[in-house]
């Protein structure tokens, strides 16, 4: 009865706007854009770079990083960041690769809690303890990197299953499973954020966190569940690794959180919150799986490299900080 | 009082000090400057008033560099046009703004905060050179205050006293304060008054808003009205009456809305919200009951503890004691989703801190509330929340009726009624409205008033906070009145009621 009050005489005139452009899909055209003017370049550049083969390289290389990179695109929509991938990463893929000696199924199954583990345990020191995500995780990264490297006394583990390495690093249908993996991975990803509560939650939390927590929203929940889905797509993208190379080293993943931080921003992620498409940080993650690649192929140093794709992720942070309508 | 140091050769009368021309500015697609002009000149006390959301304090904004202007300029009479780049340049210019949340440092004392800023990052600060010239200006200003004191110590209206004095070290002659006496006490008030006139007979171009009608009659010369986002009328004072006044700030509209204050009809009706004993940090012992049809009103100054009621109620703040009862039975509310549950909502006053996603659509910020209700298995249930949206959208006139268009982009009162069709639509039958209308335009304030007594007639319990006491007096069945945290007063509204009546009651007893 309530609701049947709330009709009210209008007393002001209409006035009718304009449709707003839709600011989201402008923010994927462009990723898309410059993820295709960026291949184009490196086409012309380059005689090798455009063929299929090496294309599928491209893809291949690209897909641990995505993986992690949807992840990392829900802690940064609640305008979280995850410095402890590459650690959990590492962790991972050591307790796998050991557990998988006596049952693969074993090994997999405590690789992916291992990473579930440590997302929950940055989840809950973030959101219950209320300790700055920036320096929980950089603390964690620690934590878990000196962990795996205690756990073995920092000696690599190699002879994984067959299977295994057919199942994480082989084929199917002529795709590598890895590019599978990472486009199903940001699939549901997308799915969760479009179309699931909890993913509209995770928006309104960084969006904005206490207009969230006025709506009745379980703010300390969605927190803890993206670092925990966050720690999870670490351990996985942790098995294609050791999959393809064929063993698991302690420091395994290091580095990987610029990587992944990247190609959520180059993606249309926002650090400012409330904003990102995992389906755009998987393009993030080809687009800085393209220039490494390109940029070898023109026989530029790898240090240079390093150089290439730190200045990349400043600069799309850049660009998304001028998107920003200011006020 | 009258000798104020540090005053300067005041200009020559006629030209103004200070003028601004054309100003305009649109956030988004609001227009909340259009083409403004204000003129002020030396020795001239000149009022800004208009309604919340006019453009005022954006207007200041500008003039005080926070803002970019969109078009328009800046004129003062020394040094021609000027284009303000932010508050140090301001300063360096002369302009200072005294406003309502003050940029003072609390842990640094009176001196430190006075010249703040003003020694290069890597020299020396002069200590004790800025003592002495902060002593030398307390002397006329504010003889009381020692310059060693931590800002932290002092009341708001020694605040307020530092950041004037922190204008005037910076050679200060254009000072515009925006509504410095929403926290004073009427000693400290009048107090603040002699300093503002000793400084107009220094010669100073003063720019004073506020919303009280008697304090602009006490101290300004000329005045500017500004009504959504334009200037409608400056003038000298002694022209207009004070209801040619208000009809000018509030334009025509509102008065479809603002006929007569409500009937009480003989409401026995067992209440819906109660509260017994309630305390907080800050609050101490409030009893208060909301019948369902009632609309009840909390006045106070800012502080007072007013807001901090419905803080209390909605799980905000923790509770030291006391309950909360709805519809006779207590609840043990801890956090929001559970006075959600029960059957509570809060409409905050700080919309874009407190209550909207800006990036997300108006459909999903009506949707934020109601999370559960339009899912299944955690998937939403999309065509069910949108054709409820859209009921919405068209039973409060919200405008523009997209649904799909993000909440920044649209005006203050229609993402305020994009808020309250959220609880609405959660079946709240206790809703609580801490400041409704700021930041809304005319025409939306009205609708706002006609919706919060549909609701009341409708069977709900209203309790309203509002810093505009006339919206309490139109609205409300009975007022309560919050001084330092105590519910002192309980006040059946009538036609013995007025505003000096309530302001009596909150000022009571003086501030700290």
């Amino acid at each position: 009865m309530i609701q049947d009050a709330a009709k009210t005489p209008s007393l002001t005139t209409p006035t009718t706007r304009p449709h707003p452009i839709n600011r989201d899909l402008f923010r994927q055209a462009s990723v898309l854009i410059g993820c295709v003017a960026l291949f184009a370049i490196f086409s012309i550049l380059t005689s090798s770079f455009y063929q299929p083969s090496n294309l599928i390289d491209i893809m291949l290389q690209s897909s641990i990083n995505a993986v992690i990179a949807v992840g990392m695109t829900l802690v940064i929509i609640t305008r979280g960041i995850d410095l402890s991938v590459g650690s959990i990463v590492g962790l991972s893929s050591m307790v796998a690769s050991d557990l998988m000696s006596h049952n693969m199924a074993l090994g997999i199954f405590a690789g992916l809690l291992v990473g579930l583990i440590c997302g929950l345990v940055n989840g809950l020191l973030i959101a219950k303890l209320k300790l700055p995500d920036f320096i929980v995780t950089l603390g964690t990264l620690s934590v878990y990197r000196g962990a795996a490297l205690i756990y073995t006394n920092g000696q690599p583990i190699y002879g994984l299953p067959e299977g295994f390495r057919a199942s994480f690093g082989g084929q199917l249908l002529g795709i590598p499973t890895p590019v599978i993996m990472a486009i199903v991975v940001a699939g549901l990803a997308f799915f969760l954020v479009r179309f699931m509560a909890l993913g509209e939650q995770i928006v309104a939390v960084g969006g904005n966190e206490e207009a969230a927590r006025l709506s009745g929203i379980n703010i300390d929940r969605v927190k803890i569940v993206v670092y925990a889905l966050s720690g999870l797509l670490s351990s996985l993208a942790g098995f294609v690794l050791i999959a393809r190379i064929g063993a698991a080293e302690p420091i395994g993943g290091n580095g990987f959180e610029l990587q992944a931080i990247g190609a959520a921003v180059i993606g249309g992620a926002s650090l400012f919150g409330g904003v990102g498409n995992p389906l755009g940080s998987l393009i993030g993650a080809l687009t800085l799986g393209g220039l490494q690649n390109g940029l070898t192929l023109m026989n530029v140093p790898s240090f240079w490299q390093y150089v290439a794709s730190g200045v990349v992720v400043i600069l799309a942070v850049y660009a998304d900080r001028l998107a920003r309508p200011r006020r | 009082m009258s000798a104020i140091a540090l005053s300067e050769g005041t200009s020559s009368s006629g030209a103004p000090m200070l003028a601004m021309r054309g100003v305009s500015k649109t956030f988004g697609r609001a227009r909340v400057l259009d083409n403004v002009d204000l003129t002020v000149k030396s020795g001239e006390i000149h009022a800004l008033l208009g309604e919340n959301g006019a453009g005022k304090s954006t207007l200041m904004k500008v003039l005080f560099g926070i803002v970019e202007p969109d078009a328009g300029v800046i004129e003062i009479d020394t040094l021609g046009a000027v284009q303000v780049e932010s508050p140090r340049h301001a300063l360096s210019l002369g302009i200072g703004l005294v406003s309502q949340e003050l940029s003072l440092v609390p842990q640094l004392d009176v001196a430190q905060n006075i010249f703040l800023g003003q020694t290069d990052a890597l020299d020396v600060v002069p200590r004790g050179r800025h003592r002495e010239a902060a002593v030398e200006i307390l002397q006329t200003l504010a003889p009381h205050l020692r310059v060693d004191t931590p800002v932290s110590k002092l009341g708001m209206a020694d605040r307020q006293l530092v950041e004037i004095s922190r204008t005037l070290a910076r050679g200060g002659r254009i000072i515009a304060f925006d509504e410095p006496t929403s926290s004073l006490t009427p000693q400290e008030r009048d107090g603040l008054f002699e300093v503002i006139r000793g400084l107009r007979d220094a010669g100073k171009a003063i720019i004073y808003i506020s919303h009280r009608m008697e304090e602009i009659r006490a101290i300004a010369g000329r005045f500017t009205v500004m009504r959504d986002g334009k200037v409608v009328a400056t003038d000298a004072m002694e022209e207009y009456s004070d209801s040619q006044l208000n009809e000018l700030i509030a334009g025509r509209e509102l008065s479809l809305a603002m006929e007569s204050r409500p009937i009480r009809a003989g409401n026995e009706k067992a209440p819906l919200l109660e509260l017994r004993d309630l305390s907080t940090t800050r609050l101490r012992n409030i009893d208060l009951t909301v019948r369902p049809g009632e609309i009840v009103g909390l006045a106070g100054l800012v502080g007072s503890g007013r807001s901090a009621i419905m803080r209390a109620v909605f799980g905000i703040d923790e509770r030291t004691g006391g309950d909360i009862r709805v519809a006779g039975s207590p609840v043990n509310i801890q956090e929001p989703k559970e006075a959600m549950r029960a059957g509570i909502a809060l409409i905050p006053e700080d919309r874009r801190g407190h209550a909207i996603v800006p990036m997300m659509s108006v459909e999903q910020n009506f949707g934020l509330a109601n999370q559960k209700r339009f899912a299944s298995f955690g998937v939403l249930r999309n065509t069910a929340r949108r054709a409820e949206a859209r009921k919405y959208v068209s039973d409060l006139q919200i405008r523009p009726s997209n649904i799909a268009t993000p909440m920044a982009n649209l005006s203050g009162g229609n993402q305020q009624k994009v808020v309250i069709a959220r609880w609405l639509a959660t079946g709240a039958r206790v809703l609580m409205f801490d400041e409704p209308t700021r930041g809304v335009d005319v025409g939306a304030k009205a609708e706002i008033y006609v919706l919060l007594r549909g609701l009341a007639a409708a069977g709900a319990a209203v309790l309203v906070v509002s810093s505009e006491l006339p919206e309490l007096l139109l609205l409300s069945h009975r007022i309560g009145v919050v001084n330092r945290g105590h519910l002192t007063q309980m006040l059946e509204n009538g036609s013995h009621l007025n505003e000096d009546v309530l302001m009596r009651h909150a000022t009571a007893g003086g501030l700290s």
